[in-house]
């Protein structure tokens, strides 16, 4: 079944984008790290959309709308870390700890 | 299958089109205007936006269902109530965030208000949509709008670094859901709710109940992180304590019932059919639910004992609330007539939703005001309120006794129901777990009315009250008050209404 090989690619994916989110220090690549982890769902998307159960276009759509949709989480984020940056002048993320409880 | 696009009844999107059209104009205004003009107008225009959109969906009631935009967009009744409560709790939000206008709070104002509308359409779309796709547009219009309201005072720390853990939770959030939602459409070749559904059942029997459970437990990550419920609830209290006060009750309020109608489709519409019948959901899905409500309400309860500052601790008190409300949603299928017992379930969950918004931004206002006149939300600021304001305290006193669930509050009734209803179900230690928590949170509950009547005031200045935060504040005693005396009312409508 060669739907396998893509659904095994994608979970590898999510797991490296995973791993890089919790144990990443440097912010820029803990957002590189979450674009690994949605970019993995795509790769789902699209091999679904060829070799699923069900196969059609539907899959390809869906992965279109997310990339538009990511993009724009990723935009947010960058601003974001860049107004943070400005605040602390580090982008190591074990400086960022003044909220507490 | 084909419709023209002038066919659909374009009329039931009347409320979305409100707000988006609100959210343009005002954005266009807001960058034509100078610098320094007057942007009050701007707030009292999205007021004014929100309220009307509210009427709209108030006369949608009573209809039938409409399907749109090839079956991706759904309103009935469910999606009704649910805007009506997203809507309801925006008011309250943007009726303490006028008030707020000369402080400090807020700097930039027009930004501020239309991030809350298009945080708001984005939730509206969630809870009417009937497809994967739209599912997710909507999540992320509200999740990128919530992003950015949380980091609006960019010039503070705290505000920016809440902002900044609470994209990096919420962006990982998504990509689960995401993922989720990749197996269920790799599973049944198609991102429409119904036809989902159906296909899940076949391929449930046909040895793919694994790839099942694998997309909803995906899926239920994500959902636990976006509703601030255990076990992925770690982002809560810390952007809770940075955030703006007014987008922290936006984030208690708004974006946990959107998550909560969410959830509520996705298993509803999605996975109840298919997994009910061989008795799959009573043996996997319930008790999953079930784990994730009680986790919530002890870590919740238990770990807002030792919270000092205000808004951290209401951060877990919600967490609590949160898995309160997933206890309906665990058992709604339990009993073997689920069709005729769900009304009575999703009765509890909306009754429970409409105290929590009521009660939540009730107190989020008095802690407002508490905030403005100390610059502190320690609960050692809440010091001796009864002495400097009677009627504060004890509008917070009611607040208080409501979330904690002590009698003739609308809080009592909520989670007097939702026992009941686990009672009948015969679900006895859930039951049990739900009571000792609730007296466990009576403890800190307490504490806050303990620092208001029996310590000394610091100072014994009058403190005054912004008209806007009055208002929300009278709102939520009456309600809460009202709810608690006649709770028939609103439960008798949200059980006449049609939940299939």
């Amino acid at each position: 079944m060669p739907v396998t090989s893509y659904l095994v690619l994608a979970a590898i994916l999510f797991c490296i984008g995973l791993y890089g989110v919790l144990t990443k220090r440097n912010a820029v690549i803990v957002l590189l790290s979450i674009e690994l982890m949605l970019s993995a769902a795509n790769i789902n998307f699209v091999a679904f959309s060829k070799y699923g159960l069900y196969a059609n276009v539907t899959g390809q759509v869906f992965s279109l709308f997310s990339i538009a949709v990511t993009a724009a989480e990723a935009a947010v984020g960058l601003a974001i870390l860049i107004a943070l940056y400005r605040r602390r002048g580090t982008v190591e993320m074990d400086q960022f700890h003044s909220l507490k409880g | 299958m084909e419709t023209n696009w002038l066919d659909y009844d374009w009329s039931v999107m009347l409320p979305e089109a409100t707000i988006a059209a609100a959210v343009l104009l005002l954005l266009v205004i807001d960058m034509l205007m100078k610098k320094e003009q007057d942007r009050r107008f701007i707030g009292l225009l999205s007021l004014f936006a929100v309220l009307a959109a509210g009427v709209a969906v108030a006369f949608g009631f009573g209809k039938e269902q409409t399907l749109i935009l090839d079956g991706s967009y759904l309103v009935d009744d469910f999606s009704l109530v649910f805007k009506l409560l997203i809507l309801g709790g925006t008011t309250l939000i943007l009726l303490s965030a006028l008030s707020q206008e000369k402080s400090k709070e807020i700097d930039y104002k027009g930004e501020f208000y239309y991030l809350l509308l298009a945080a708001t359409l984005g939730g509206m779309v969630m809870v009417s949509s009937a497809d994967l796709i739209t599912l997710f547009v909507g999540l992320e219009i509200l999740s990128i709008a919530s992003y950015i309201l949380v980091g609006m005072r960019k010039k503070r720390l705290e505000s920016v670094e809440a902002a900044w853990k609470y994209v990096v939770m919420g962006s990982v959030a998504t990509a689960f859901i995401l993922y989720g939602m990749s197996f269920l459409y790799g599973l049944t070749g198609s991102t429409n709710l119904d036809v989902v559904a159906e296909r899940i059942f076949e391929v449930t029997r046909g040895g793919y109940d694994s790839f099942v459970y694998l997309s909803l437990l995906l899926m239920l990550v994500g959902f636990t992180f976006k509703a601030a419920s255990a076990p992925f609830h770690m982002w809560a209290p810390d952007v809770y304590q940075g955030a703006p006060t007014p987008v922290t009750t936006f984030l208690a309020v708004v974006s946990k019932t959107a998550a909560i109608a969410f959830i509520l489709r996705i298993l509803r519409n999605a996975y109840l059919p298919g997994l009910w019948s061989m008795g799959e959901w009573q043996d996997v899905v319930s008790k999953i639910l079930i784990a994730i409500a009680v986790a919530s309400m002890i870590i919740g309860n238990v770990v807002a004992l030792r919270q000092t500052n205000t808004k951290r601790l209401l951060a877990y008190s919600s967490i609590a609330h949160a898995g309160y409300l997933l206890v309906p949603l665990a058992l709604f299928a339990s009993i073997p007539q689920f069709i005729v017992g769900n009304d009575v379930f999703f009765g509890s969950i909306v009754y429970y939703l409409l105290a929590y918004m009521l009660m939540t931004t009730g107190a989020f206002a008095v802690l407002t005001i508490i905030e403005r006149d100390r610059q502190d939300t320690d609960i050692r600021a809440f010091a001796g309120l009864y002495r400097r304001s009677p009627w504060l305290a004890i509008a917070m006193s009611i607040f208080l006794i409501s979330l904690a669930g002590i009698p003739i509050t609308a809080g009592f009734f909520g989670k007097f129901y939702i026992l009941l209803n686990a009672i009948i179900v015969r679900n006895l230690w859930v039951a049990g777990i739900m009571m000792v928590t609730t007296v466990i949170s009576y403890y800190y509950y307490f504490g806050i009315i303990r620092q208001m009547f029996f310590r000394p005031p610091t100072e014994s200045k009058k403190i005054s009250i912004p008209l806007g935060l009055a208002i929300v504040i009278v709102i939520g005693v009456i309600g809460t008050i009202g709810l608690g005396i006649m709770p028939k009312w609103v439960i008798e409508f949200v059980e006449g209404l049609s939940w299939y």
